[in-house]
């Protein structure tokens, strides 16, 4: 990417997260709000809250990398920006990213937030934060490349069906999954949490909070599918998705 | 060098049906020029509008804008064109401010050229008092006048607006009209799609006919209005019986009571304007207009 392209990212960062954030400040406190609601129930029926607090953060990363890419997708092509952009001297690299940034930079307050409480309750270190940070921004990555494959197959799909398809997929891969409560609870069935990028990514951050033990290669293996989940995905959008209409 | 030219445009949509939008379109459009393409909704305007934005591929043939080739060149094409796309809306949250600022950036200007250029642009559509207000506070007008000054603030050589004026009042709509023919006084090469028949005959320079994606007719507004026989029209209101004329001949329109009957020259018009004053029947003439033309060659109620 050239220094047209990366500032192009930016500005598109910028389109589509600053006038939600001065005109509607609330979404910073909705897609926290969501996102902490197990909290709740963890607080009040027993549980791990360090489970909460990292299902939480987890949770936040994935909400929106899914909602936003399919959801900003849909909008762009029925308000016809895309149209725009198209004809624009815009590389589809610089809006895809840009358009996936965005809700980063919505929910970063959130993100910084629930990093700022675990880090207090001593759930991670300075040094395992990182690990953390790492962690969700490659789940985040995962869950927009799922999202923009996604919107790429279903073009005709009218905005509302995108928005409910995009709310069930992220609230599915965030509370159905280990994300807020422990693997063991799945006994012989435990791997499963490997399959799903949220759980997975949920997993390795609690290895890195000590809450969970696994062999080295296992941490290895989680990897791995993490990072082939999102660069499947993410080759597959590239290959179909058509910035040029055929 | 042309604006736009294309030869021989093709293209045909495969879903479930095939559908040939564009049958062999071949337009130039000068520098400097308003080009109008008009047409009936689904003649294939925005087809072609959208293979000549480097939004859509053709099925065969060859376009250029500035010289560019639309197909192996998009990248130079983008440099140079801005898009107001057909029906296009305004996100709620986003000001006329934010839409011509970002829009100009992307462009590739630095921020002072890119606030100077929205400022010119707001200003330009009568939007600069509105410019920091949220676009779901604004009328539909202002809605499309914001889109408007995104393009307007590209400061491109080519403009391509599909259906610029659609949904606007008269007001807002000649407003409209009076910015483009500023931005084509000033240098600026614009391809406009319309079914305003007005619009097309107030602002262009010259105009191109689209029906079922084959273009039938090319020229100045004058030119293609000299396209039929008919010079004049007569709106008799009452019974042509009584004036001697069949209902059914094919240089009559009825609309209920009211009748258009279109003639060859002034002197058959005031002789049934004569008619007409004697029976006591109303009647106005007034010259043959652009959709007149129109309806006749694309076939309409008139054939």
């Amino acid at each position: 990417m050239n220094s047209k392209a990366i500032k192009d990212l930016l500005i598109i960062t910028a389109l589509k997260s600053l006038p939600d954030l001065k005109r509607q400040p609330l979404m910073v406190f909705f897609v926290g709000m969501i996102s902490s609601l197990p909290l709740f129930f963890i607080l009040v029926f027993g549980g791990q809250i360090s489970y909460g607090l990292i299902g939480a953060m987890v949770s936040t990363a994935s909400l929106i990398g899914m909602m936003a890419s399919i959801q900003d997708i849909a909008w762009d092509r029925y308000v016809k920006i895309r149209e725009m952009l198209v004809a624009m001297p815009v590389h589809p690299l610089s809006y895809a990213l840009g358009l996936a940034l965005a809700p980063l930079v919505i929910s970063s307050p959130s993100l910084i937030f629930f990093s700022a409480i675990t880090m207090w309750l001593g759930v991670l270190t300075p040094y395992s934060i990182l690990w953390a940070a790492l962690t969700l921004i490659v789940c985040w990555a995962t869950l927009s490349s799922i999202g923009f494959l996604i919107s790429t197959y279903l073009q005709k799909a009218a905005p509302y069906t995108l928005n409910s398809l995009s709310n069930i997929l992220g609230i599915g891969l965030t509370f159905i999954p280990t994300v807020y409560y422990p693997e063991d609870i799945l006994g012989n069935f435990s791997w499963i949490s490997m399959i799903f990028p949220t759980s997975n990514a949920t997993s390795l951050i609690r290895v890195y909070s000590g809450s969970l033990t696994l062999p080295f290669e296992m941490v290895v293996a989680r990897w791995l599918i993490l990072l082939s989940t999102m660069l499947v995905f993410a080759a597959i959008t590239v290959v179909k998705a058509r910035w040029r209409e055929p | 060098m042309d604006a736009v030219k294309s030869v021989n445009l093709f293209k045909t949509y495969h879903s479930k049906e095939t559908v040939e939008a564009l049958k062999g379109v071949s337009i130039t459009v000068g520098k400097s020029e308003l080009f109008t393409l008009l047409g009936q909704n689904g003649a294939g305007k925005t087809t072609f509008l959208r293979i000549i934005s480097t939004q859509l591929l053709p099925t065969e043939g060859e376009a250029s804008v500035l010289g560019f080739d639309v197909l192996t060149q998009p990248e130079e094409v983008r440099k140079h064109i801005a898009v107001v796309p057909q029906d296009v809306a305004t996100y709620g949250n986003y000001t006329p401010w934010e839409y011509a600022y970002y829009f100009s950036m992307l462009r590739g200007m630095s921020r002072k050229e890119a606030k100077e250029s929205a400022e010119k642009a707001l200003k330009a559509v009568e939007l600069w008092d509105l410019r920091n207000r949220p676009c779901a506070t604004l009328s539909g007008g202002e809605k499309k006048r914001t889109i408007i000054s995104s393009a307007l603030a590209s400061n491109a050589d080519v403009f391509m607006l599909d259906e610029p004026t659609s949904g606007l009042d008269a007001v807002a709509r000649r407003n409209v009209w009076a910015v483009l023919r500023e931005m084509v006084e000033q240098g600026k090469t614009i391809l406009l799609t319309t079914h305003i028949m007005e619009e097309a005959e107030m602002v262009s320079d010259r105009l191109a006919i689209i029906h079922k994606g084959s273009m039938i007719a090319e020229g100045t507004p004058d030119q293609i209005k000299h396209l039929t026989k008919e010079r004049f029209r007569v709106v008799v209101e009452g019974n042509l019986k009584n004036l001697g004329l069949q209902e059914n001949n094919n240089h009559i329109v009825k609309f209920g009571s009211k009748n258009i009957v279109y003639v060859e020259n002034e002197d058959i018009a005031l002789e049934l304007i004569g008619k007409a004053l004697k029976k006591g029947v109303k009647a106005e003439i007034a010259p043959i207009t652009l959709e007149d033309v129109f309806v006749k060659l694309v076939g309409g109620e008139a054939n």
